[in-house]
């Protein structure tokens, strides 16, 4: 039996180790999930939609004869770039928003609308092309495609995006840079050096030592197991749209939005979602679009659904990295400069959050007190799959360089590189040393043994060929400084009824990050005074933009602290309500009463009074509502830290990687739901071990065709290969309101990149760079460190 | 012969061949959206993820890569065929020890797991933490709930032992 963690305040529900709320309903597969509403059987006359996908990396269609295609039985309506309904749509793009609802003109990113719905000009193996078919199977959809009569003009494409920037290079997008394939500098920024303080370079030849490290972080995909996908339904003029996006206000904006419709005749639907961890752009995709103009023209339900393949869709940003670093001898940080290159693939989606907006919050973040600091970035097209969000947008990426600058510079400067992290990173809000870093880096170095570290490479062998190494990296709480106040107001809504159980609105789509817990967990402790348990609470669990309550949306790990902030403020107003109407029962003032495990009760004379139960089946029998429409505490808090500490085995026979332990820590002000936090903190190992060891989309360099898009060749971890994870939560640290609580969902992976990548280097004494860290590389660096070897002693030999 | 009968949790059903279903047609196709056993969920449709495991005569299968045909004349148990209080179910269910997390995050992957826990269960009914991994080695969990899922087999194979000494 394991120990659990220690709350600072012990709560009766809040920070509990207690099953999930959905456990029964999930593990018994009654759980509805959007594949298992998205049925003939339950929308008779439904049609299965197919998109045309693009074959080339780069083309645009001539012309396209859908003739043959629409006299196969069966087909119920094509609709192509250049029909009435499509061709005038406005360009756009899917990332207009990072969480909260906005408009077409206030999207994020307005100055890179380089979409077009059904577009004529595509742009990567697998880009939906301008054609798309419904018809009453989706064998039928399929066949109708492959009778369309297309003439391509076949276009030159890039894949590398070293190459994409060169002069020669093919214009992928004419409409946002006419000249080249380098994506104008953010609308955030006011150059590619987004970041200049001091003087970098200066500091950097004045340091006592300075180190050099690269990396390269791929595109990994999300890999959910419920693949995207919607229903539309148009019953006269009002849509009704089922989806496994997870933003539903925000898909109805967008739908409203691009097609010209009143808000109220949009109705949007997340039932439970097979997973997202920031897959899609939020709630904007181009095929709400013409999936509801296809419903309108056929009248009937119309269904798309990704086949496995077509759910390889948009990834992690793709980034390269140049750190350099440099110290004084006692090991004080004077100077780091980051250079990266970024690959957004055939889209810019989020792409420039994940090498401009976030990396400006890790340097506020993480990096405020090194005096000297220089970030500049530029970031191409290719004609390969898009970049975005997962788990955090670029946080892994710019992680995976900077921990393995800290590991370099500790090593040359002969220090412990978790003296070095302490002695020199914080925030911009707090002092050095920071206390919720020195406790998570302390806690894990006493976890995993650090104190037993080696020296890189000079462990013993293990089964005659096998290395083992430790590393660790750590990272800011993703958003914790924001306080979630972009959200603007948080809604939820509470009812009593007469025998005090409760509804509790509060909608967000449930995605898996249990969230749906926590506020119900939440609920239970801001109700106690009548006596609720979690079990007397049920939580809505399909959003529905039609019961009026905006959504909170599941990402930045937000949802849990932004729900259960609103619960002690909407139990205040319950307890109001009972008071007002127990008061003249009393024949007493409000204010002289108070309630307790569910009985009112006069305070001067507690005798006095009666059970809520008995207020409302003598009285009316009408349940207790209050609605909460409030906005977040807005006060500087700073942030926290997170880290990551693996043992890893390195086979140097195969060139195989283990991770044999991993301790995993996390600082989140209030642990909201133990189980469900150390469950992220366990399962966030699974993908970082996976997109840093086996998982890679690889490409055919001659054709652009990705090989990749299944699951037998993009190698997620099974239980075979998952280590032995320790989840230690603290509190540490801690926010603004009630609970004060951050995420965890990102920075579970954040760290595991770096931490795998410096384990190695202890472990064999060579630095692998470039991810995924395959038996292939790891062969190449050992063999590189052989011939190094080899060539130093051939140097003394001839000394 | 046209005429196939496949006995779903306990009852037979026919189905004649073109009419109610094509020879191409798999167990999950004809489970899931002919006949509405949702439990069963489709992730990748190619036999990688595990996620529509089904229980064919006693033994996982993936009925994604099931013709329906194949299953003419045999058992099926789908996850509606289990009890409510069935131990593997619970076991999942409420998985929550300090250490391990929860045995479900978006739970899309959870009746996979269950029914080839219950399957692994009955063949090795007193297995150690090696052989859950092996065992369960051929599902995927993309919110990587290993730690839980393993330890809610071993609770399972206990709370399976202890009901049957019981009776």
């Amino acid at each position: 039996m394991r120990k659990g963690f220690k709350a600072r305040t012990q709560h009766q529900y809040v920070g509990s180790y207690r099953p999930r709320i959905d456990g029964r309903e999930k593990a018994s597969g009654r759980a509805e999930f959007f594949d298992d509403i998205a049925l003939k059987i339950r929308f008779p006359g439904l049609l299965y939609a197919k998109i045309l996908r693009s074959p080339h990396p780069h083309a645009r269609i001539k012309h396209c004869d859908v003739s043959k295609a629409k006299e196969l039985p069966g087909v119920k309506a094509i609709l192509t770039y250049e029909d009435p309904e499509i061709a005038p749509l406005k360009p756009t793009n899917f990332a207009w928003t990072p969480f909260f609802s906005i408009s077409y003109d206030r999207m994020l990113w307005p100055t890179y609308k380089d979409r077009k719905i059904l577009s004529d000009h595509v742009c990567w193996v697998g880009d939906e092309a301008g054609v798309v078919v419904a018809a009453e199977s989706e064998d039928i959809a399929d066949e109708a495609l492959k009778l369309l009569d297309i003439e391509w003009d076949i276009l030159p494409f890039v894949l590398d995006p070293i190459e994409a920037l060169e002069p020669d290079a093919p214009v992928i997008h004419p409409e946002i840079n006419p000249d080249g394939n380098k994506i104008p500098t953010s609308p955030y920024s006011e150059s590619d050096a987004f970041i200049n303080r001091g003087d970098a370079e200066k500091a950097l030849d004045e340091a006592d030592e300075v180190i050099v490290v690269t990396s390269h972080y791929h595109n990994a995909e999300h890999a959910c197991l419920g693949t995207r996908g919607c229903l539309m339904n148009w019953q006269g003029d009002e849509l009704t749209c089922w989806t496994s996006y997870y933003q539903a206000d925000q898909t109805r904006m967008h739908i409203t939005q691009m097609l010209d419709l009143p808000l109220d005749k949009v109705r949007v639907i997340n039932p439970y979602i097979g997973g997202s961890f920031g897959r899609g752009n939020m709630g904007e995709q181009g095929f709400f679009i013409f999936m509801a103009l296809l419903a309108k023209r056929t009248g009937r339900p119309v269904l798309h659904k990704y086949t496995r393949r077509e759910d390889f869709h948009d990834t992690r940003t793709a980034v390269s990295y140049e750190c350099k670093m440099g110290a004084k001898k006692e090991g004080k940080i004077t100077a780091c400069a980051f250079k990266s290159r970024g690959d957004s693939g055939a889209y810019v989606d989020h792409s420039m959050a994940a090498v401009d907006f976030v990396p400006k919050e890790f340097a506020e973040e993480t990096l405020a007190h090194i005096p000297n600091l220089r970030m500049e970035t530029a970031v191409a097209y290719t004609n390969k799959i898009p970049g975005g969000c997962m788990r955090g947008i670029g946080n892994n990426q710019v992680n995976l360089v900077f921990g393995m600058a800290i590991d370099a510079l500790a090593e040359k400067l002969d220090m412990d590189p978790i003296e070095l992290c302490i002695k020199n990173f914080s925030h911009e809000w707090g002092t050095l040393p920071d206390k919720s870093l020195q406790a998570v880096l302390n806690e894990g170095a006493k976890r995993i043994g650090w104190a037993k570290r080696h020296k890189p490479g000079a462990g013993p062998f293990y089964e005659g060929v096998k290395k083992r190494g430790l590393g660790f990296s750590f990272h800011n709480s993703w958003h914790a400084a924001w306080q979630e106040l972009p959200r603007g107001h948080i809604q939820v809504s509470l009812k009593v009824n007469p025998d005090g159980t409760v509804i509790l609105d509060a909608p967000t789509a449930e995605t898996g990050p249990g969230s749906n817990s926590c506020i119900v967990f939440a609920c239970a402790e801001a109700l106690s005074f009548l006596g609720v348990s979690p079990e007397d609470i049920q939580w809505i669990s399909k959003t529905d933009t039609q019961r009026g309550l905006k959504d909170q949306v599941q990402t930045d790990s937000g949802v849990s602290y932004c729900h259960a902030e609103m619960m002690p403020r909407a139990a205040a107003k319950v307890k109001e309500q009972i008071l007002g109407l127990a008061a003249p029962q009393l024949k007493v003032q409000p204010d002289e009463l108070d309630i307790k495990e569910g009985r009112i009760f006069v305070k001067s004379d507690p005798e006095q009074g009666l059970t809520v139960e008995e207020l409302f089946w003598e009285g009316d029998l009408v349940p207790i509502l209050v609605t909460v429409s409030e906005t977040l505490p807005d006060e500087v808090t700073g942030t926290p830290f997170c880290a990551t500490f693996v043992e890893v085995e390195v086979d140097t026979e195969t060139g195989r990687i283990d991770v044999l332990r991993s301790v995993v820590i996390h600082d989140p002000g209030t642990v909201m739901y133990a189980s469900g936090a150390e469950g992220q903190q366990i399962g966030g190992q699974a993908m970082a071990i996976g997109e840093t060891l086996t998982e890679e989309i690889v490409y055919d360099q001659a054709t652009g065709v990705p090989l990749s898009f299944n699951w037998i060749d993009y190698k997620i971890p099974t239980m075979l290969e998952f280590p032995d994870v320790e989840p230690v939560l603290m509190e540490e640290w801690k926010g603004a309101g009630e609970y004060g609580a951050c995420g965890i969902g990102e920075s579970v992976t954040t760290c595991g990149p770096a931490a795998m990548a410096n384990a190695i280097h202890n472990a064999i004494g060579v630095r692998v760079t470039e991810m995924p860290f395959g038996p292939n590389k790891i062969l190449k660096a050992l063999d590189s460190q052989i011939q190094d070897k080899t060539e130093a002693n051939l140097m003394k030999d001839s000394e | 012969m046209n005429k196939i009968t496949i006995k779903i949790n306990g009852t037979p059903h026919d189905f004649e061949l073109d009419r109610d279903l094509r020879p191409s047609d798999t167990l999950a196709y004809l489970l899931k959206e002919k006949m509405g056993f949702t439990g069963l969920k489709v992730a990748c449709d190619e036999g990688a993820c595990g996620a529509c495991t089904v229980i064919m005569d006693g033994e996982a299968v993936l009925s994604c890569m099931t013709l329906a045909v194949e299953a003419d004349g045999h058992d099926i148990l789908t996850i509606e065929g289990l009890a409510q209080n069935d131990p593997v179910i619970e076991s999942f269910a409420e998985q929550c020890e300090p250490g391990y997390g929860t045995a479900m995050q978006c739970g899309f992957c959870t009746p996979g797991f269950v029914m080839t826990a219950k399957a692994f269960l009955d063949e090795n009914p007193n297995p150690t933490l090696d052989e859950v991994k092996e065992g369960l080695s051929g599902n995927l969990c993309r919110c990587g709930c290993y730690s839980a899922i393993a330890q809610a087999v071993l609770a399972a194979a206990k709370k399976i032992g202890a009901r049957e000494g019981i009776e």
